[in-house]
């Protein structure tokens, strides 16, 4: 257990290592969070709606529009000198890789949340009145979910001829839970309402993230072979 | 079965199920009543309601066959999951285009978040990737072979979708009212007419699904015959 | 004595074609086996096999007599891959690339083993270079000593010789003979005759995914080979 978790380990620390290097997905992520809240910020006529009514609505669909920005290109590094066929090669269980992939992304885009908080927060002057820690729970949960999904259909898209441009297709449908459940949760908490009102929502996100980091690293094989 | 038993199984299907489509017209259109509280226009619903079970009938097969193929390997699996995604897309479009028809009357709106109606509609979606995937290869074994993983991560979310777009719709109020227009009170007559209905459809189900699968399986054989032409025969180890 | 390395019977299909068609040898342990073939005759395809990368769509590969199955992990560290790619990560270091291979092979004296390879290939002062600053020839050099670096009994290698400048061709030739040693089973597979005649223990045409003949490279000159190598691909290709 303990070696299988340090190979785990040892993949997302290589793809956050090379992220650190590179910076190419996190600049992404980052530019692209503060441009969509410039623009979401000229798109809402303030004087019809109050930003803070659809705040949790926009916070989400930026987390996912600006993920899959960078969770798209998980597998390209990989391709670039044939790296993949090094780490098949070696001994780690492909369930193994695969997790290591989902950690890796899971911190990045942790620090990508990070920022979509504090650049709404700031850009609509949102006050939030609800219980900080559930909200982080949501929100981890939520993508926590969203990592799994995408990050094994971006190795499924790296692999086919479409490339990226298949991952919307293949994801956005199987992500509607997560925005039901993560959107409402986030409304519900950033007016305050008591912590109890959301446990179902933290129950099912918590259900879709283990079910599907599970099926996924059980199926990861499938993708991943040749 | 061999393909000239599948091509006979095709031809009787698909003759009965066609009889079957003209007497559940027959049924909808002159024997069953119409509905107290929704009038003539809750007849769509004897179209609506067999294609929407066939949809997921579809879908089920297409699950089941790719998951035992990923399992197995089978040639065989692999060709009954296509033959049902192809022949569920079908169905499920027929569901999106009737329900929109009985929405503009019932709720007055061609389009409503209505739970099924949702979930029909991520469905085909899923429906699409699957047949995207399985084309995007350049090597068919492993387009095969994510289109499978597509249709078992698929029916893994499904319930998921549904019931958080049910529990969303739970949410506003405006939904109870309208889920109270379900015909639950069935007439005799109206149940027979979706029994009929039902059957009709899974006959042409049924008869399309072994039409798509001989296709699939001739594809296969063409396949072969290309991979070794004759001239190449004599290109036995020296 | 045992087999370091056999194949048996290995077939790959890509839909119709039949990439790998019936491929199976045996070496011992020591014995370098070369594939020479034109170009899509099917030879990556099948070190790939060999390798555990690709999965067979029938045939078996055993090392050192043990089933070597795409799904089981625990004969890797039995096998060392070099390709015409380097395998490694442009944007991190040479050291670092190997520490990331080293755990994946579940290594423990790293500290220890990291100088002591780059050392064996003439990298020692590079450690700290990154590798897309490295010319191909050192790309090269560190791509074998992160093959080498769990110390497999195995070696393949895939055209390792391509985009090399002749010094650093004999710079590689140098470091490839000293896998002959008795103790390595290596396969090398190439289309450049003198390269890959030089080493050979033993060599094998592969034409349309088929092993035309395996022969003892001691009976071989260059010239004969040749002629034979070129109406082979002529009669086959």
């Amino acid at each position: 257990m303990r070696n299988y978790l340090r190979l785990v380990w040892a993949i997302a620390r290589k793809d956050l290592l090379v992220e650190f290097r590179t910076h190419e997905r996190l600049t992404a992520m980052g530019a692209f969070v503060v441009l969509i809240g410039i623009l979401f910020n000229f798109s809402i006529d303030s004087a019809l709606v109050r930003p803070q009514d659809i705040a949790a609505a926009l916070i989400w669909m930026t987390i996912i529009f600006g993920g899959m920005l960078g969770l798209g290109r998980t597998f390209r590094l990989e391709q670039e000198d044939a790296a993949l066929s090094g780490i098949l090669q070696s001994p780690i269980p492909i369930a193994a890789l695969y997790l290591g992939k989902v950690v890796g992304n899971f911190i990045l885009l942790s620090v990508m949340v990070a920022l979509v908080f504090v650049v709404f927060g700031a850009f609509f002057s949102l006050r939030f009145s609800g219980s900080p820690l559930t909200l982080v729970g949501v929100v981890a949960l939520g993508v926590l979910g969203f990592v799994s999904l995408t990050t094994f259909f971006s190795a499924m898209a790296t692999r086919s001829s479409m490339g990226e441009s298949l991952l919307p297709v293949l994801v956005f449908p199987l992500l509607v839970p997560v925005v039901v459940y993560g959107t409402t949760a986030t409304d519900r908490l950033f007016i305050g309402r008591p912590i109890a009102e959301v446990s179902g929502n933290l129950r099912m996100l918590a259900a879709f993230a283990i079910l599907f980091t599970v099926a996924c690293a059980w199926l990861f094989r499938f993708v991943i072979e040749e | 079965m061999s393909q000239k038993q599948i091509r006979w199984a095709v031809g009787v299907l698909g003759a009965l199920g066609v009889a079957t489509v003209i007497v559940l017209h027959w049924m909808v259109f002159f024997w069953v009543p119409t509905e107290s509280t929704m009038g003539v226009v809750q007849r769509i619903f004897y179209i609506h309601v067999p294609a929407w079970w066939i949809a997921f009938l579809g879908f089920g097969l297409v699950a089941l066959c790719s998951a035992v193929y990923l399992w197995l390997g089978d040639e065989r699996l692999d060709r009954a999951a296509v033959a049902g995604a192809e022949a569920g897309m079908i169905f499920t479009t027929i569901g999106l285009l009737t329900g929109p028809l009985w929405g503009r009357v019932a709720w007055g709106t061609w389009w409503e978040w209505e739970p099924r109606l949702t979930l029909a509609l991520l469905l085909w979606f899923i429906y699409l990737g699957y047949f995207l995937v399985r084309r995007s290869t350049a090597n068919p074994e492993q387009g095969k072979r994510l289109a499978a993983v597509v249709g078992v991560i698929g029916v893994l979310d499904i319930p998921l979708i549904h019931v958080s777009v049910t529990w969303l719709r739970s949410l506003h109020p405006e939904a109870v009212i309208l889920s109270a227009s379900n015909p639950m009170n069935l007439d005799p007559s109206m149940g027979a007419t979706i029994g009929v209905g039902l059957l009709a459809f899974t006959l042409v189900f049924a008869s399309l699904f072994l039409a798509r699968y001989a296709v699939a399986t001739y594809e296969h054989e063409l396949d072969l015959r290309d991979a070794t032409p004759a001239g190449t025969q004599g290109a036995e180890a020296g | 004595m045992s087999f370091g390395l056999e194949a048996e019977g290995l077939v790959r299909t890509f839909g119709g074609l039949r990439a790998v068609d019936g491929v199976s040898f045996q070496l011992r342990p020591g014995e370098l086996l070369t594939v020479f073939g034109p170009n899509g005759a099917g030879k990556t395809t099948l070190l790939r096999m060999l390798g555990g990368v690709m999965r067979p769509t029938s045939g078996q590969v055993r090392v050192a007599g043990a089933p070597a199955d795409v799904a089981s992990r625990d004969w890797r560290h039995r096998v060392g891959i070099v390709s015409h790619q380097s395998l490694l990560y442009g944007q991190l270091t040479i050291e670092e690339n190997l520490r990331f291979y080293g755990r994946l092979f579940g290594l423990t004296d790293l500290k220890a083993r990291i100088p002591e390879r780059l050392e064996s290939v003439g990298l020692a002062d590079r450690g700290r270079t990154p590798v897309r600053d490295l010319s191909r020839g050192l790309k090269q050099r560190a791509a074998l000593a992160r093959a080498l670096l769990h110390d497999p009994e195995v070696v393949l290698l895939d055209e390792p010789y391509t985009g090399l400048d002749p010094h650093a061709s004999k710079v590689l030739r140098e470091q490839l003979a000293s896998l002959k040693d008795g103790r390595h089973t290596v396969v090398l597979v190439t289309h450049n005759l003198i390269q890959g005649l030089e080493l050979a223990d033993r060599v094998a045409i592969q034409i349309r995914g088929r092993f035309l003949s395996v022969t003892d490279a001691g009976s071989l000159d260059l010239a004969g080979f040749e002629a034979l190598y070129h109406a082979a691909v002529a009669d086959h290709g």
